[in-house]
């Protein structure tokens, strides 16, 4: 395969001339069952091509991190369809899909989630730990420039309880570049920073997004962030709407009008 | 230490160990409850073992040390009912059945039967006894006594004499001379070089010169007399009654006796056949040894099971991402079935370490010593079984390892979704 995340010339551009699909969704639905059922998604259909960053917005509780969880196969759809890189999830076994998880996504969580076990660079190496066992020189030389790059060279063998969030969350982009996968599923990932560190975290997804072409699908609740990416999707009512960056910029005004409204009204 | 995991461990389990080995060590206190339960487990099992079976062999080797090993004695035809007597006439019947009044029983051509028994493997001694019942009296009332005639140096082989002798001697015994027991010397008063009146149960009588006093410290023992002069007082000639093998393998008594009972036409009893209830009693320490055992593994099993079903469930958010990075169920099943063995080996290697020292450190205290220039015997005759160290620790790793599975196959099953929320 191709070198440091990197995709080569044939993978990032299809025939057409547009890259190449990574993940596709097909008429998606997802209910929890429970005691209640909870339908949350009600039948969703998007393209996500290398090279894009697209933004995932919409309100607390629409289902944001339902639909990061089924686009990374660490859910089930209740209905349609998951392709990661063509392939349908459906038809893979429980190892098959770990193996997809390992080879084609990468995770950010919005709480780091870095194994308080193990130093930075060790968490930083934990994908290929897990795929091979130990790791070659030349894969550590490699996490260790990354991490040089997201400026913690000086952090790599501290613990994370030895490092603040925003630090935290660049060993995390480190770790979800690590066995350079198609895409990363970030769910908010700055929503735990102070502004300041969670720009930096985003420039630093957006850089890696630039050089190595791997696509980024981020949840945020930061508009700024959203205006961005490339793409806004808006997941309202079940369902998910691609708006352009004047309708979000509208929306954002629209918002903070009514916002002014009601607080003059109450007071 | 890396390096060292390296060469020991597969590179494809390098994670899960690699894992595994960092839950235990942050792991802390909880790490050092499990490693403790299995260590005490593991002493627990040491120290049983080696105290009830240093125990048996201790009573075992003090019993048989006094005894015969194998006695060889005319046959005694058991009682049957005369319906089954051969010859017996067509619908005779009988309404008691008695057991035969004791009779001479003659071992006439023991030379041979002796000859027979030193060519077995296994043998020792093989020493021709005349026994039986004898009245001894000095003056005053007469004592009743077990005597034996034998040859003192064979004697010695059988049932020491010479070695708890408190006065006198015993090798060397003159015909007209007797060997007693304390306790017999104290109720008729005597010491050495007194001569007392002995009359046999068949009615010989004749007096003699105590030559030696004994005593082995438990309960009335037998009077010795030589081989010939047995014979004469209780009118065998040159027959005797007895025949007393001692063996090496004393837990080969039975198949020696066997051996004998084939070739000879004499009943040979093992000593495992004349003490069934000390071999019965013997049987239920060792039970009690396993079940005590069995119980303390399972219970540090219970223990351990605890310890990480809370430590999987403080781990599920960690198993949640690690499922997010590709990790399947079985790498997450092996973390920590690995934690259930890296506790198992330690704990019983400490336990092993600990139980042996106690079990050493017991084996230093002596009992206090009752006779001047005797050798001090151990106040716990405790030993130290490899065997049951190997078994203990094997024991231990399994029942860790059981223990482990379960909290391990709730880890693997965990969904990564609904644990991550
Ligand atoms: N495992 C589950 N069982 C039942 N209901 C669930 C489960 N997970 C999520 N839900 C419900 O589904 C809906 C969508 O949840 P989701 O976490 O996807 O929202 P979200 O858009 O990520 O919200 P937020 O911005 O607050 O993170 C919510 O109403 C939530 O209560
Ligand atoms: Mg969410």
């Amino acid at each position: 395969m191709s070198e440091v995340g990197i995709l080569t010339e044939s993978e990032r551009v299809t025939a057409s001339g547009a890259p190449p699909v990574v993940v596709e969704t097909r008429g998606l639905k997802k209910t929890y069952s429970g005691k209640v059922d909870v339908p949350v998604l009600h039948g969703i259909d998007i393209q996500i091509r290398a090279e894009e960053f697209v933004a995932v917005i919409g309100q607390s509780g629409s289902g944001k991190t339902t639909l990061l969880n089924l686009l990374g196969a660490l859910d089930v759809p209740t209905g349609g369809t998951v392709l990661i890189n063509g392939i349908d999830i459906s038809t893979l076994d429980e190892d098959e899909l770990a193996r997809l998880r390992s080879d084609q996504v990468g995770f950010i969580f919005q709480f780091h989630y870095l194994l308080d076990e193990f130093t930075c660079l060790e968490n930083s190496l934990m994908p290929i730990t897990i795929r091979h066992g130990d790791v070659t020189e030349e894969e550590r030389e490699r996490i260790m420039s990354l991490l040089a790059r997201v400026g913690l060279g000086d952090r790599m063998d501290n613990r994370p309880d030895e490092m603040s969030g925003g630090e935290n969350q660049r060993c995390a982009i480190v770790r979800a570049l690590a066995c350079s996968p198609k895409i990363i599923l970030a769910d908010e990932p700055t929503g735990n920073l102070d502004s300041r560190s969670g720009e930096e975290v985003f420039e630093l997804m957006r850089e890696m997004n630039r050089e190595s072409g791997v696509a980024f699908v981020m949840i945020t609740h930061d508009d700024r962030l959203a205006q961005a990416a490339d793409r806004i999707l808006l997941i309202e009512d079940g369902l998910i709407h691609e708006i352009s960056k004047e309708e979000h910029r509208e929306r954002m005004a629209g918002i903070a009008r009514e916002r002014a409204v009601l607080r003059s009204g109450v007071i | 230490m890396n390096t060292l995991s390296n060469a020991l461990i597969p590179r494809r389990l390098r994670f899960e160990s690699q894992l595994a080995f960092r839950h235990l060590l942050s792991g802390g206190g909880q790490t050092l409850l499990t490693v403790s339960a299995v260590a005490a487990g593991v002493i627990i099992v040491i120290f049983i073992t080696s105290l009830i079976f240093g125990l048996q062999e201790r009573l075992t080797e003090l019993l048989t040390d006094a005894i015969p090993h194998i006695t060889i004695t005319v046959e005694e035809p058991a009682p049957a009912p005369l319906k089954e007597v051969p010859g017996a006439s067509e619908g005779a019947s009988s309404s008691l059945i008695e057991q035969q009044a004791p009779q001479l029983k003659f071992i006439d051509n023991w030379q041979q039967v002796v000859e027979t028994v030193y060519t077995l493997p296994n043998v020792r001694a093989v020493a021709p006894v005349v026994s039986g019942q004898a009245f001894v009296s000095k003056g005053a009332n007469p004592v009743g006594v077990a005597l034996v005639g034998a040859n003192p140096a064979l004697q010695d082989i059988i049932t020491p004499v010479t070695k708890n002798l408190i006065a006198g001697k015993y090798i060397d015994l003159a015909s007209d001379e007797i060997v007693i027991d304390a306790e017999l010397a104290k109720d008729l008063n005597v010491a050495t070089g007194e001569r007392i009146r002995l009359t046999s149960s068949t009615g010989a009588t004749d007096s003699f010169t105590i030559a030696g006093i004994y005593s082995r410290g438990q309960g009335r023992g037998n009077a010795y007399v030589t081989l010939r002069t047995g014979q004469s007082l209780f009118g065998y000639g040159t027959s005797v009654n007895a025949i007393y093998v001692k063996l090496i393998d004393i837990y080969n008594a039975d198949s020696v006796a066997d051996r004998i009972m084939a070739l000879l036409p004499y009943e040979a009893r093992s000593w495992t056949r004349e003490f069934p209830q000390f071999l019965a009693s013997l049987q239920v320490q060792t039970a009690s040894a396993y079940l005590i055992s069995t119980f303390s593994l399972v219970a540090s099993g219970f223990a351990i099971a605890a310890v990480l079903i809370v430590s999987v469930l403080q781990k599920s958010k960690q198993i949640g991402i690690l499922k997010s990075m590709g990790v399947r169920r079985r790498q997450i099943l092996r973390v920590f079935i690995f934690e259930g063995l890296g506790v198992a080996l330690v704990g019983s290697g400490l336990g092993a370490i600990i139980g042996m020292t106690i079990v050493f450190l017991l084996s230093l205290f002596k009992q206090p010593v009752t006779q001047v220039g005797q050798t001090p015997d151990p106040l716990f005759p405790v030993r130290i079984l490899p065997f049951y160290i190997a078994l203990a620790i094997l024991a231990a790793i399994i029942s860790t390892v059981i223990a482990a599975v379960l909290p391990a196959r709730r880890a693997a099953k965990m969904n990564p979704v609904d644990v991550m929320r």
